[in-house]
């Protein structure tokens, strides 16, 4: 993992743009400046409520059914086990997690699209051109983003980006201890992105998940923070991971290039499709 | 792995924006139209030069240590091996490889920043504004690229990008058959980037690689097609990656989750760190 420069205040990730197509013109006046590198507050972990503790703290509104199977997954990492976090394979983890930024995000607008670069993640593409929900579309773990632009004070400028993503495939959980979404993976993720009034160096992004895991829909309010002098790290997940997983058992990489237990007792890995054992 | 349909005509990605801040004008009708889907010409394969068959056929100008670590390689991957090529781990290929565009790609041309977004692959950054190379970058596997857009007939449009990109960490290798860069990872890449005069639904794209595993700079001609009708794909290489690498082996996982051998007598891993032995 290392760091680049980038650019800073005059970075084009507020940027707005002309289609050279020329299908459209585009006003770019109208458009915030969402420019700069995101990153959560000092102090603030990978929680998904980032005013409350990870786990069960987050008091997530869970379907009995749900609950216990949070329970079993805090559980589980607690014997040193993985619970319901797949994230240690590298696969994305997918919407609306991501949203956790874990690692820095940068914010393109462009007249048809804003995307989201978070270091770590494939982009993220929410459309703002006016389209529907395909009908026919397979589903991902990022989900599939429409956006809309508001201009909720009618100054003549947006300021708000209401986002609507559908059409998941998982599993998914909104952080590591392991709170799940429905495997039937109809989840709803509604996202609010705007800036403080007061402060426009925090930015703000209500998300609300609505879903078959909860009794009602989930809403938290995250903030991050503006960094004008922008570095990019490289985070390659797959590089230096020393998490192995065989089959349904994860192991672990010693400094030596062996495999290790996750948790006491554990057994090594069946080796009956090796002709010798060691 | 999954698709997504994406904007066709009217999409950003060949857009040209004007920055928000405000700083600079930007006229978006001087740059060219790269929107869209590029891809591989039906027929072309992952080789690194697209003319020729991988590897030996590819007659990389190698020096003679690197040939014997090429052919190296070819013979480890005959056994049933990697050779060279650790793309199985999911790290990322890094450049040149990654513009060999396995999967499809597209540019996000904003006036500071081109963006090389691809389905495989994080984000790739070329900066246009003037910056020069910094000098306490850490070294990453894409390397720092520098671009510059050029108007080679004068008619005040843009209509090549030359970028130069250095600082890279390693190892990389061209192509799946290991033909390997130099492990002091001093390379330079340069690539030059345009439509074809003809059909502007076709990408050049020349890559002059200098590198000390070489005995002369090695240059190749990629072309590229545009895909109008955009579908994106959402590739997840850590999914059903069926490749498990404990220290320096490899092993496979069969389809009931077991370790597999890659070769024959291959040993299974050892067991030292665990209490008891299957």
């Amino acid at each position: 993992m290392f760091v680049r420069g980038s650019i800073a205040i005059f970075a084009l990730m507020a940027t707005l743009s002309l289609t050279t197509g020329a299908a459209c013109a585009f006003d770019a006046t109208r458009y915030p400046d969402w420019s700069g590198q995101w990153r959560r507050p000092a102090g603030v972990g990978t929680q998904w409520d980032q005013t409350k503790r990870s786990g069960l703290a987050q008091q997530a509104p869970l379907t009995p059914q749900y609950q216990a199977r949070l329970e079993a997954s805090v559980a589980d990492q607690a014997r040193g086990g993985q619970g319901d976090d797949a994230r240690v394979s590298c696969i994305t983890a997918g919407m609306p997690r991501i949203m956790t930024g874990t690692r820095p995000f940068e914010l393109v607008v462009l007249p048809a699209i804003t995307y989201v670069y978070g270091e770590g993640n494939m982009p993220r593409r929410i459309y703002t051109d006016g389209r529907d929900f395909p009908k026919n579309d397979e589903p991902s773990y990022m989900g599939y983003s429409i956006g809309n632009w508001i201009d909720e004070n009618q100054d003549g400028k947006y300021d708000v980006l209401e986002v609507e993503t559908r059409n998941f495939k998982g599993p998914r959980t909104y952080e590591n201890s392991g709170i799940l979404l429905h495997q039937d993976n109809q989840s709803i993720i509604k996202e609010r992105f705007y800036l403080d009034k007061a402060n426009p160096d925090l930015l703000h992004i209500e998300i609300t998940s609505t879903d078959h895991a909860l009794t009602r829909p989930w809403t938290v309010v995250k903030t991050f923070r503006r960094e004008q002098n922008v570095q990019w790290a490289e985070y390659d997940c797959a590089e230096s991971n020393n998490h192995v997983a065989i089959g349904k058992e994860y192991y672990f990489l010693s400094a030596d290039g062996y495999l290790m237990p996750t948790r006491k007792d554990q057994p090594p890995p069946d080796p009956r499709y090796f002709k010798t054992g060691k | 792995m999954f698709h997504r349909r994406s904007i066709g005509a009217l999409v950003s990605m060949g857009a040209v924006l004007m920055t928000l801040a405000g700083a600079q004008a930007f006229d978006e009708t001087r740059y060219p139209d790269w929107s869209g889907q590029w891809k591989k010409p039906p027929g072309i394969g992952n080789q690194w030069d697209q003319t020729k068959r991988a590897g030996r056929a590819q007659q990389a100008p190698l020096n003679a240590e690197y040939q014997a670590i090429f052919e190296a390689s070819l013979a480890d991957q005959a056994a049933g091996g990697q050779g060279e090529d650790i793309r199985i781990t999911c790290v990322s290929t890094g450049l040149p490889r990654m513009m060999t565009a396995v999967r499809p790609f597209e540019f996000v041309v904003t006036p500071n920043v081109t963006y090389i977004n691809s389905e495989n692959n994080q984000p790739r950054r070329i900066y246009t504004d003037g910056r020069a190379f910094p000098k306490d970058e850490e070294p990453t596997w894409p390397g720092y690229s520098i671009g510059k857009w050029l108007d080679t007939d004068n008619d005040g449009h843009f209509d090549t990008l030359e970028v130069e990109t250095r600082n890279f960490k390693g190892p990389r290798v061209f192509e799946a058959t290991g033909i390997p860069l130099h492990k002091d990872n001093q390379t330079v890449v340069k690539e030059r980037i345009t439509l074809d005069k003809a059909s502007p639904d076709i990408l050049r794209y020349e890559i002059t690689t200098i590198d000390n595993a070489l005995t002369r700079p090695w240059v190749v001609m990629k072309t590229f097609h545009r895909e109008r009708d955009v579908l994106w794909y959402e590739l997840e290489c850590g999914e059903n990656n069926n490749h498990v690498v404990v220290g320096k082996d490899f092993y496979f996982l069969s389809a009931d989750g077991y370790l597999m051998p890659t070769r024959r007598d291959q040993s299974p891993p050892d067991t030292r760190y665990f209490k008891t032995s299957k």
